[in-house]
């Protein structure tokens, strides 16, 4: 069975106009103004294909397989023909009337059909590109280069494949860095559980379970390329905090309010008041990146807010200030 | 009685029946239909024939595969080229690909342009390299494609071959009867195998590749 991708095309000479394909389409690529399936939203299901009563759609595969190899022996008994032909229809070309004309385009049939079995049969493959960039190398006067320019990108410049590959890639690590960084703080909180229950060995295995996720998650980070520099990364701090603090939370707090979840609310509430505290303070640090003099922070650790002094209080939480921690 | 096949389409002289409305009445023997008689399918000579039943005398003597030095590209003339682009264009097309078809089409025409013109072109000529084709070159290459079996290969062959064969015929019968061949007759190529075909009435199908006739082109004059 075939697994490579396909994508319907249409013979309009043998479209009879039944329009079934249009009925059975799941994406609604076959109905376009100019009888052209839309390869864009083709998933390469075949059902058009199946249901057509002309047989008028086919699948074609996106990457097509490599060429049969050819043999040394055919391919130069083949060339020998095929100069024989491009001669007479040479000849052909330069002599008057109906018959020279059509014994010229018989030969440049015939002349095709043998070249194409001489190594020539795919515009994809590797003899095609080859004969490309000779054309290109040997550059002779007046030759149009950017024909063959173009038609080396679009037959075989898979920049656009590439970039998805690349994006999925990316995905796949920003993916994984979310899942390695949810998994560090979930065993951190199982840890305390387990402090709480007593089981210590359990604790610390926790413990070095959630170093460890923080390692995977850090060299992900970095594979991704988002670790920028400090500014870069201040910036993007700001980003994250303003958008939690206004979109996110209060989103999520009107949801728990109207549920009734008191919890929800306490920690949503908590959590957006002390987001946009970090936003003012990565602001500030921006500003001031340059600065010398060394500035101390004081975490509270109930809600996590973060003032630059110690207070009597905290302004979000209200636990005494002696709890809050220095940095 | 006895009945003659034409090899390149098939078609079945049978001296029984003979072709009563072409004017020769049942009973007419292969050897009293004139010497320019020609299969009313595909225009092959009486030459093209072979008895039904007789033994093959084709293969006979089978020429030994000669090897010519390969051509690599920069050995390809201009209009050889010509030919790779407009086949890579026909590829194109069949995969529906527009652009690229368009591109190649481009080149084609190009190296069709710079192709230097034959010196005194004459149909002589054209006869001679028919007649070495039939003789040589497409023996050789038959022999090369079998002995790897090369379908694609032997299939390309046989088609040329045929085709080649219908030029040979329609070169002798224009020496003969000149532009009166032509007079007031279509004249067609079959798209895919390059087939030449004379004559008003189309067969349903090539007779050598066997494709619908809708894929034929009318020549029209120059």
């Amino acid at each position: 069975m075939s697994v490579t991708k396909k994508y319907a095309v249409r013979n309009i000479r043998l479209c009879t106009k039944d329009c079934l394909c249009l009925y059975v389409c799941p994406t609604g690529a076959a109905d376009t103004e100019n009888s052209i399936i839309d390869v864009e939203k083709c998933i390469g299901c075949g059902d058009c294909a199946d249901a057509c009563p002309s047989g008028a759609i086919s699948l074609v595969p996106f990457e097509y397989p490599p060429q049969q190899p050819k043999t040394e022996s055919v391919v130069s008994t083949l060339n020998t023909l095929l100069r024989s032909k491009a001669k007479q229809e040479n000849i052909a070309a330069g002599l008057p009337g109906k018959l020279a004309k059509a014994i010229e385009k018989s030969n440049r049939i015939m002349a095709e059909d043998i070249i194409r079995e001489a190594g020539y049969m795919l515009p994809q493959s590797h003899n095609t590109r080859q004969f490309l960039q000779s054309l290109l190398e040997q550059n002779p006067e007046g030759f149009p280069r950017e024909t063959v320019e173009k038609l080396l990108t679009v037959l075989y410049d898979q920049k656009e494949d590439k970039q998805m590959k690349e994006n999925k890639i990316l995905d796949n690590l920003m993916e994984a860095f979310a899942g390695e960084s949810q998994a560090n703080r979930k065993y951190l909180a199982y840890a305390k559980q387990a402090e709480k229950e007593g089981k210590l060995n359990a604790a610390k295995l926790f413990r070095a379970a959630a170093d460890a996720e923080t390692l995977h998650a850090f060299k992900l980070l970095e594979v991704a390329g988002k670790i920028g520099s400090t500014a870069d990364n201040l910036k993007d701090g700001i980003t994250g905090e303003t958008y939690e603090y206004k979109e996110m939370y209060p989103a999520f707090v009107k949801e728990a309010e109207a549920a009734g979840n008191k919890a929800a609310v306490m920690a949503y509430t908590f959590a957006m008041k002390a987001e946009e505290v970090h936003a003012k303070l990565y602001q500030e640090a921006l500003e001031n990146i340059d600065q010398t003099e060394e500035v101390f922070y004081y975490l509270c650790p109930v809600c996590g807010n973060i003032e630059k002094f110690v207070p009597d209080k905290c302004s979000i939480c209200g636990i005494p200030g002696k709890k809050f921690i220095k940095y | 009685m006895a009945k003659y096949v034409c090899s390149i389409c098939g078609f079945v002289y049978d001296e029984t029946e003979g072709i009563p409305e072409a004017g020769m009445a049942a009973g007419t023997k292969w050897d009293e239909l004139p010497d320019d008689w020609v299969c009313p399918l595909c225009g092959a000579e009486k030459a093209d024939f072979m008895k039904q039943g007789a033994p093959s005398t084709d293969h006979a003597e089978k020429p030994k595969t000669v090897h010519d030095a390969s051509l690599d590209m920069q050995q390809l003339s201009p209009l050889e080229v010509s030919a790779l682009c407009s086949n890579l264009a026909r590829a194109c097309e069949q995969q529906y690909k527009a652009e690229e078809a368009d591109l190649f089409k481009e080149l084609a025409g190009y190296f069709k342009s710079v192709s230097a013109p034959a010196k005194d072109p004459n149909f002589s000529q054209l006869l001679d390299l028919v007649e070495k084709d039939l003789e040589q070159d497409f023996p050789n290459a038959k022999a090369a494609a079998s002995e790897v079996k090369d379908r694609g290969a032997l299939r390309a062959l046989t088609w040329s071959e045929k085709v080649t064969r219908i030029l040979k015929s329609l070169l002798h019968r224009y020496q003969k009867e000149g532009d009166a061949l032509l007079e007031n007759t279509g004249v067609y190529v079959c798209t895919i195998c390059g087939f030449i075909y004379i004559g008003d009435e189309l067969p349903e199908v090539c007779p050598v590749c066997k494709v619908a006739t809708w894929k034929f082109e009318k020549v029209e004059g120059r």
